[in-house]
């Protein structure tokens, strides 16, 4: 619809504008992408589906109706705030527990790695925590920490602590005897094997860990926005779904797939910075 | 410096948990001088203790038994006097070649230009010159044990151990690699203790090899060659390979492997049976 006219448009006017130049390069050189053949089909089978009216519109509404709405939330706003505030109020939570579950995690599971105390006695609760979902002890943390803030951001941060953690100690301990033994003949200290051997050996498993993270803390935040928010991509979701305004919900769910796939992507681009010999040794 | 290493033995508690299951000895009874200047080669199958050995000189493990001095003073630990080159590639892949090689002269608190001029100068030496920004995974690798070598050889220890560094190679760098180990020994006048399971290897590198038999590991035989000596004058290796002595030599050391080796699996065998 809207795109068919920006081809057109750009077939008569001369030369393309980047973006459509950009993909046309891209598949002169690798074909037709995969990926890009299954999202369009699946945005066919969606616009077909509604367009005869196979399923009702308080179910599955239209594309259009869809990306009508995105307009109107955007501009308009819904539960007395627009998209961009609720896109901020959820961001500023993510990050904050993105943050304080990595000044945490980071450290102690690189302590773990190294310390058989500090993981024995760290080990047992992440272990028992981390396999149970946030919303089952969503309510003890309302119970310990109130309805404000504060609760939200250390259930998120409890979501992401865990595989942070995990990695982390995982990063340290897959250093090989050997990788150590070269540095203790090349005159290295403790301090200097753990500065120059072991750290930068975690690297790539921390970076692994901090990408699960970001996976759960998205996973987490509609049950962060549950209880007692006025604002967030999880609350406006959940407020829409509650008077059944199907599209916006759908509004929703796929703003929050594209803030977390592009969190996502930013981190595997950062992977592919900072350690391009991973998976290559 | 020499290094010696006296009546040293090394027993591991059985990895086995089983009640009757009893310790291991990795090495009984091993003693070696590695003179200034020597090439000691070690030479057996696996399993005879030629690791075992190599990790108490490097400092890596403890003798049951026995001791390792370096001019008279007991090893205690890992030390950049003596420079080790292992089997498995040790590079960090974090690092740049250049860096790889400069990593001990950085630890010992050496400036960027003179670490870097160093590790430049040693690459030459080992024949890695233009390679100083690769990755070390995008060489092969007989490119990565010259490295290897090359970083051993930054801290200018006076004693290099080197454990099986070409065992995973393939035969054709394999010589290639014998040739510039012999060079570099020659021209930077270390001591060289050298693990190998290559009978050919051991007899044209070594000033000295010993031959290792399993279980337990001990040395069974010493020979004091020239080999290595008539390849520096003539610089000619298939010559001193094919040499009559060479090949009889080889011969008579393949027997005494084969012999010893189901000697001791038959002693085993009965071991077991009583």
């Amino acid at each position: 619809m809207v795109d068919i006219s920006l081809l057109a448009q750009a077939e008569g006017a001369g030369p393309a504008p980047w973006p459509w130049r950009a993909l046309h390069a891209s598949i002169k050189k690798r074909g037709v992408p995969i990926t890009l053949i299954s999202a369009l089909g699946l945005l066919l089978a969606w616009a077909l589906v509604t367009k005869f009216k196979l399923v009702a519109p308080l179910f599955l509404p239209s594309p259009l109706d869809v990306a009508t709405q995105f307009y109107a939330v955007a501009v308009d706003g819904f539960s007395n705030a627009t998209l961009l505030e609720h896109v901020g109020t959820s961001l500023f939570r993510i990050l904050t527990a993105f943050a304080i579950a990595t000044a945490i995690g980071v450290p102690l599971g690189l302590a773990m790695g190294l310390n058989r105390w500090v993981k024995g006695i760290f080990s047992p609760p992440i272990q028992l925590y981390w396999p149970v979902p946030p919303l089952a002890y969503l309510p003890l943390v309302i119970i310990w920490f109130g309805i404000g803030e504060t609760a939200k951001i250390i259930l998120l941060s409890l979501a992401m602590f865990a595989p942070i953690v995990i990695s982390a100690q995982a990063g340290v301990r897959s250093v090989s005897q050997a990788r150590i033994q070269a540095a203790q003949s090349l005159g290295a200290t403790r301090a200097q094997i753990f500065r120059h051997v072991v750290l930068p050996n975690a690297l790539p498993e921390i970076l692994t860990g901090l990408r699960l993270a970001t996976g759960s803390g998205w996973g987490t935040l509609v049950a962060a926005e549950l209880v007692a928010a006025t604002k967030g991509l999880g609350f406006m979701t959940l407020s829409a779904a509650q008077f059944l305004v199907t599209d916006v919900v759908f509004v929703g769910i796929l703003t929050i797939a594209a803030l977390a796939t592009l969190f996502l992507t930013a981190l595997r681009l950062l992977e592919r910075r900072l350690t391009p010999w991973k998976g290559q040794d | 410096m020499t290094l010696v290493v006296e009546k040293a033995s090394v027993t591991f508690t059985n990895p086995d948990k089983s009640k009757d299951a009893l310790p291991v000895q990795a090495l009984a009874d091993a003693s070696l001088t590695i003179p200034r200047q020597g090439f000691v080669v070690a030479l057996g199958a696996s399993g005879c203790g030629k690791t075992t050995l190599l990790n108490a000189m490097a400092g890596f493990l403890r003798l049951s038994q026995g001791s390792v001095t370096v001019d008279g003073v007991p090893v205690t630990g890992p030390g950049p006097d003596r420079g080790v080159v292992f089997q498995k590639d040790t590079l960090y892949p974090w690092l740049s070649v250049l860096e790889n090689v400069a990593f001990g002269l950085k630890l010992a608190g050496f400036d960027r230009p003179k670490r870097e001029a160093k590790a430049r100068e040693l690459l030459a030496l080992v024949g890695l010159e233009g390679f100083e920004k690769s990755a070390t995974y995008q060489l092969s690798g007989g490119m990565r044990q010259r490295v290897s070598l090359a970083r051993a050889l930054a801290t200018n220890p006076e004693i290099l151990l080197m454990d099986e560094p070409l065992g995973a190679l393939d035969s054709l760098t394999r010589e290639t690699m014998q040739e510039l180990i012999v060079d570099v020994w020659a021209s930077t006048k270390k001591s060289i203790f050298f693990i190998t399971h290559s009978i050919e290897e051991a007899l044209f590198l070594g000033t000295e090899v010993v031959v290792m038999s399993p279980r337990p590991g001990r040395i069974i035989e010493r020979y004091h060659l020239d080999f290595v000596h008539r390849y520096v004058a003539t610089r000619d290796a298939s010559a001193v390979k094919s040499d009559p002595e060479f090949i009889a030599l080889r011969e008579e050391i393949r027997n005494l492997i084969h012999q010893t080796g189901a000697e001791s699996h038959g002693r085993h065998l009965l071991a077991r049976a009583s």
